[in-house]
């Protein structure tokens, strides 16, 4: 099966600003991908190199298996783009705008047009610059959605939408999955798509660091447990089990970090009275941070530490 | 119904200022045919010009007001006209590419199946529009207004004169709409067509008084849009090409310059 997008060493230095580099991404058909990273990390420049916006430095990119610059018109056909910083013809209705673009598209099945505009609770009689962010954002998903593309590429889709809406979008994406089309979402927030993501890449400074499934990098998550007992306990029971780390024992608090399977822990611990159990899931955010642990990660590696001291 | 196509569209942004451009030189040329023979009985016209001496030709050459013709020549079509005509060509122009650029809404437009050769094109097809429509209002007034004053103007010559007139914007349109292409900069696009006109202008007016001037004055595009004085003499099929000629070069330059370059985020 042809991927969704493919790019090898792709490069662009874009102004001032680095752009993107040797970006080598591989997206299959048929799943929802997260292109994540912080804010200026090459995310958009990565897109707009996608949809021919910018030119390659070097090396170009392939997109439903065609050729990004040569043949632009037939991707145009297949895929549709809600930009991160969306802008519309402000002077047209929601529903003008609507008619513009499908009319522009070719083909809308106007049923499928109406359900979107329905699900997403979008007032269509207002014209786009008195809508709010989150309702322009809306408008951008239904101009999206009811071209039924193959893919879509969605730039900070979620930005400004409500928690409802944003509910109602997700299953959108995940009837697009069904129906064996592409979902690509960029965010700079992991918890944002991490339940709806299958595979997550993670680029930086213009450097695709790593391309993971979702269901890898859980396995590898770190769970965070704290365990009050009726009495006592002691340490040796605890230690040296499979997966467990950073314990300590205080009296009749245990402190962990198990990676994996709780199983062992849980049995041991099932020996002696057990009050309370507290469990804190390391969301992904702490192992996208991993990924960054290596450099400047600022005053997000502080907020690991801080969580790790609060739990030592 | 206009949301069909980028052309369509556009043609939907350009209908007010159009018809506002249209009704104001119209109204404006109207109003001169009409009171043409109350101004050529209460001021000996000719004579004033004699007096101002070559400062008359500044303001437009061939001074013989003694006609509506020639006064229409003298009053409008030698400045006022052509440069409403250029500003509203240029202004369209230069907001097409880089007005879709500067608001942002290229990157949607052109995540769609239209070419960007295809968006320039169509927009300037209803730059094309805008100024013929302007044109043919400025000709029903005027026309209007010569009637009801009975004063003799031949219609088949003030078309041809608003054929020229047309030209001329269409050559700064296109120049506008390439330097837009190219820069993505609406403000740049503006200030070197209007800017350029000026001194065409100021280059054909002062050639006429300057016989230095006259090797340079084939520069001016101002040249070959009066120099037949079509308003009088009809269409020089030379004039008419070389503003043709001009339009097409810098089209073509719009249509590569934008099919090339990185478009702002």
């Amino acid at each position: 099966m042809t991927a969704a997008i493919e790019t090898e060493k792709l490069t662009k230095y874009y102004g001032r600003s680095r752009g993107v580099m040797d970006v080598d991404l591989t997206v299959e058909a048929g799943q929802i991908f997260g292109f994540l990273g912080p804010n200026g990390a090459g995310k958009s420049t990565t897109i707009r190199l996608l949809l021919d916006l910018i030119r390659p430095t070097s090396v170009r990119a392939r997109v439903l298996g065609l050729d990004v610059h040569r043949d632009r018109l037939a991707i145009d056909r297949r895929v549709s783009y809600v930009p991160g910083e969306l802008s519309l013809y402000s002077e047209l209705t929601g529903r003008q705008l609507l008619t513009y673009l499908g009319n522009l598209q070719g083909h809308v099945d106007a049923d499928y047009r109406e359900t979107l505009i329905q699900r997403l609770e979008l007032d269509t009689s207002k014209r786009i610059k008195s809508l709010s962010r989150g309702n322009k954002q809306k408008v951008g998903l239904v101009a999206a959605f009811m071209i039924r593309p193959d893919l879509l590429i969605l730039d900070e889709p979620t930005a400004g939408l409500d928690p409802f809406i944003q509910l109602e979008f997700e299953h959108l994406c995940e009837e697009a999955r069904t129906e064996g089309r592409t979902v690509f979402i960029s965010s700079h927030q992991l918890p944002e798509v991490e339940h709806l993501c299958d595979r997550v890449g993670i680029i930086r400074e213009g450097r695709l660091l790593a391309v993971e499934l979702i269901a890898s990098l859980k396995e590898r998550a770190l769970r965070r447990l704290e365990i009050d007992f009726g009495s006592d306990i002691p340490l040796e029971a605890f230690a040296n089990l499979p997966g467990v780390r950073d314990l300590t024992v205080d009296g009749e608090i245990l402190r962990c970090t198990v990676m994996g399977s709780l199983d062992a822990l849980v049995k041991t611990a099932a020996q002696f009275e057990v009050r309370n159990v507290r469990s804190v899931e390391t969301s992904l955010e702490e192992i996208f941070l991993a990924y960054y642990g290596a450099g400047d990660t600022g005053g997000a590696a502080q907020g690991v530490g801080g969580a790790g001291h609060a739990a030592a | 119904m206009l949301l069909r196509s980028v052309f369509g569209k556009t043609i939907r942004d350009l209908r007010w200022p159009t018809f506002w451009v249209g009704l104001g030189m119209g109204a404006m040329t109207g109003y001169f045919a009409l009171l043409y023979p109350t101004y050529s009985k209460l001021f000996d016209l000719n004579s004033m010009l004699a007096k101002m001496g070559p400062a008359a030709k500044l303001l437009g050459a061939g001074g013989d007001a003694s006609s509506l013709v020639g006064f229409l020549h003298l009053e409008l079509f030698s400045m006022i006209l052509p440069a409403l005509m250029v500003a509203f060509a240029a202004g369209m122009a230069s907001g097409f590419t880089a007005g879709e650029e500067s608001r942002g809404t290229i990157d949607v437009l052109l995540s769609y199946p239209v070419s960007r050769r295809r968006v320039v094109l169509e927009k300037a097809v209803a730059v094309v529009i805008g100024c013929v429509v302007a044109a043919v209002t400025v000709w029903v007034l005027a026309l209007a207004g010569a009637a009801v004053s009975s004063s003799p103007l031949p219609p088949d010559r003030l078309a041809e004169a608003l054929v020229m007139l047309v030209l001329l914007g269409l050559a700064f349109g296109a120049i506008a709409l390439a330097i837009s292409a190219a820069s993505g900069n609406r403000g740049a696009a503006i200030g070197v067509a209007v800017g350029l006109m000026v001194v065409m202008y100021l280059i054909d007016a002062l050639a006429a008084i300057v016989d230095g001037l006259n090797t340079i004055r084939p520069l001016s595009l101002f040249h070959y849009y009066m120099g037949n004085d079509p308003l009088r003499n009809g269409l020089n099929l030379g004039d008419v090409a070389v503003l043709a000629a001009v339009t097409g070069v810098f089209l073509v330059a719009a249509l590569v310059a934008f099919d090339r370059r990185d478009l702002a985020a």
